[in-house]
């Protein structure tokens, strides 16, 4: 809200007042609308997790409990996002470029994720792979493999949740794709693969990377699902953001202020990466 | 035609301004209204007036609750002519009690565990000896048992039974769950009092040991008791440990897993308090004590039994010790532990032997 700014706006509305104050008051609005709902309750954490000092700070992150909880949430949500970007892609790939009967619905079902409280999707992939329902306990008994009440479960939470980031980011670049670069490549005598890597792949490197880091933060704070599916043990299945309400209930307010302000504090880190990414996208774009 | 789109967007942001601001406003309002009630009513209470009770409970002895509040009513009525309301809210033990201290009104609490009280006492909401009503303020008692599955199939008589290798145990997190902390201290203090096969008496060593193999076998730590036992209900896991008026009231609505009483288990104890900051500022005084009075006779303390609660009540408890499967050593967090404020930090703490032992957690590939 510098003057320079409020006497370009008043110039771009020939000197007339009425204008020069409506842009000064959506400003004011904007700001203050973000101040009060993000920024004062972020420095609320921070002041909290940082009252006695960072090394208090360090300690409460590094306690063993704590300090596997982090682990687990980043590992968890790692191999979720690689997992993501690759099926992402792929599915991405697929509803632009074909059409098939029910190609409207499967597109408009990849944005749901989003609107399923994250509760019911820890309870439904309980229903479906808990060790005490049929396919968990096949996979158990057959495979050996325990999904539910065991990272595994987390993962796949997590890839329900996070499903549309990776496809929504990808699907609009793909549609803008010239395909004629295709054909051409094919002409010159390059395979299916190679056209891939070397025509498709290139321009949605940028948006799959978007994607993939935007679900990767937002896997950090996941909780309703996790609180379901993980079993939630110390030091083996319990995440981040389970650990967290287990110190608020307990009185520890300063333990879950430092893991909290560790969590914030990579998800936006990605989130800066993500405006980097995207805005070297548009300048590609240009 | 600006100027106008502006006007509506200052109103909305005093719209959002004084939503933002009307917790404060609301908590003042509501407070002054019940008290401008009260001081016209609530002292002259035969006038034939009304008075609202705001209970805040934890979530167990819900359905007990929603026996006693009717017979509480006419029971007020007949004595002072006051139509009584009840506004009541359940949550776990610790979270009432956290949402007490920080400004949800309640002018009863009826918690879990003694610790959970004392935290709204610290706040010096209660000020009086909560422990001069009868029974000590303890309204109902239960005691730790385990629930197990038809039959038994895993042969589990006692604690010593839960160490045994790839066994699933469904306990919740002491973290979130005031229950949790019973089953912890029941199982520690069985282990360290003699009774667990190969942990000799009053070794502590041995008692983490014990208590690091049965954690160890732990597949899932819910948030809350109810959560675990509904776990359990859905077919999750061997074992349940968990209340023993859970079970009974499980059995009684139609699940089929069996109770099995350890031989020796801790005496849980259910306390109730009236809030004095609350009642003072509702003018529901009066009220709040009659019903906390109440709950302590035999016709409350037998609908508590009906739930599977352990009456306080000599009488009932006589009445209804059939239902009670006898405890051979049945010890208190006062006597054996030194009361809560010793043992939450002992137990619980950041470098308590419950957080030291369940660092050390080795998950076996099942």
């Amino acid at each position: 809200m510098s003057v320079a700014t409020l006497s370009k706006a008043a110039a771009g509305s020939q000197g007339s007042r009425r204008p020069l104050w409506g842009a000064w008051s959506l400003r004011a609005i904007a700001i203050t609308y973000l101040t009060v709902l993000l920024i004062i309750p972020l420095l609320v954490i921070f002041r909290d997790g940082l009252r006695e000092g960072i090394g208090e700070l360090w300690h409460q992150v590094t306690l063993p409990m704590a300090w596997h909880a982090l682990k687990l949430t980043l590992w968890t949500a790692a191999v979720m996002t690689i997992i993501n970007s690759v099926m992402g892609l792929m599915t991405a790939f697929v509803l632009v470029r074909y059409t098939f009967p029910g190609h409207a619905l499967l597109n408009a079902i990849v944005d749901l994720p989003l609107a399923i409280p994250t509760l019911v999707t820890g309870v439904m992939l309980v229903v479906l792979y808990g060790p005490q329902e049929a396919l968990g306990a096949w996979l158990k008994e057959e495979l050996g493999i325990s999904i539910i009440f065991a990272p595994p479960g987390i993962v796949l939470a997590l890839l329900f949740i996070t499903f549309p980031f990776v496809v929504r980011a990808v699907q609009p670049v793909l549609l803008t794709l010239d395909r004629t670069q295709e054909a051409a490549a094919a002409t010159l005598g390059a395979g299916l693969f190679t056209i891939g890597r070397r025509v498709i792949l290139p321009p949605l490197i940028l948006p799959l990377a978007t994607g993939a880091l935007l679900s990767f933060a937002r896997a950090i704070g996941e909780f309703g699902a996790i609180v379901i599916v993980a079993g939630n043990l110390p030091m083996y299945s319990q995440t981040a953001a389970v650990y967290v309400l287990g110190a608020v209930e307990s009185e520890n307010r300063l333990g879950a202020s430092a893991i909290s302000i560790v969590m914030v504090t990579i998800a936006f880190s990605l989130i800066l990466v993500v405006d980097w990414l995207q805005r070297r996208e548009d300048k590609e774009a240009v | 035609m600006l100027n106008k789109t502006l006007r509506l967007f200052i109103l909305t942001l005093a719209l959002f301004i004084s939503v933002a601001c009307a917790p404060v406003a609301a908590t003042s309002g509501s407070a002054a209204a019940p008290t401008g009630d009260a001081s016209a009513s609530g002292e002259a209470s035969a006038s034939g007036d009304a008075v609202t009770l705001i209970l805040g409970g934890y979530t167990t002895p819900r359905e007990a609750y929603a026996e006693i509040i009717p017979l509480f009513k006419t029971f007020w009525k007949e004595k002072s002519g006051q139509d009584v309301t009840f506004e009541e809210s359940y949550l776990g033990s610790g979270a009432q009690s956290r949402a007490i201290v920080e400004g949800f009104e309640a002018d009863i609490a009826a918690l879990s565990l003694e610790a959970d009280i004392n935290r709204i006492q610290d706040a010096n909401l209660i000020t009086h000896d909560w422990h001069s009503s009868p029974h000590n303020g303890i309204v109902s008692d239960s005691i730790v048992v385990f629930a197990v599955r038809p039959g038994n199939p895993k042969h589990i008589t006692d604690w010593a039974d839960l160490a045994q290798p790839g066994l699933q145990i469904l306990t919740p997190n002491p973290a979130t769950s005031g229950g949790a902390m019973w089953n912890i201290l029941s199982l520690y203090g069985a282990a360290k009092r003699g009774f667990v096969e190969g942990v000799p008496a009053d070794d502590d060593a041995a008692a983490q040991e014990f208590l690091l193999s049965v954690l160890n076998n732990v597949l899932v730590m819910d948030k809350g008791a109810r959560e675990s036992i509904t776990n359990f209900e859905q077919g999750v896991g061997d074992v349940a440990i968990t209340y023993e008026n859970e079970v009974l009231v499980g059995q009684k609505g139609g699940q089929d897993y069996e109770m099995v009483t350890p031989r020796s288990s801790i005496l849980i104890e259910n306390p109730v308090a009236v809030i004095d900051a609350n009642v003072d500022k509702h003018g529901t005084r009066d009220a709040a004590e009659a019903f906390v009075n109440f709950l302590f006779t035999p016709d409350v303390q037998r609908v508590f039994a009906k739930y599977g609660l352990r009456s306080v009540d000599e009488t009932v408890a006589t009445e209804t010790a059939a239902q009670y499967p006898a405890v051979k050593d049945l010890f208190t967090v006062d006597e054996y532990f030194g009361g809560w404020k010793a043992v939450t930090p002992l137990m619980f703490g950041e470098d308590g032997i419950f957080t030291k032992t369940v660092a050390k957690v080795q998950r076996l590939a099942q």
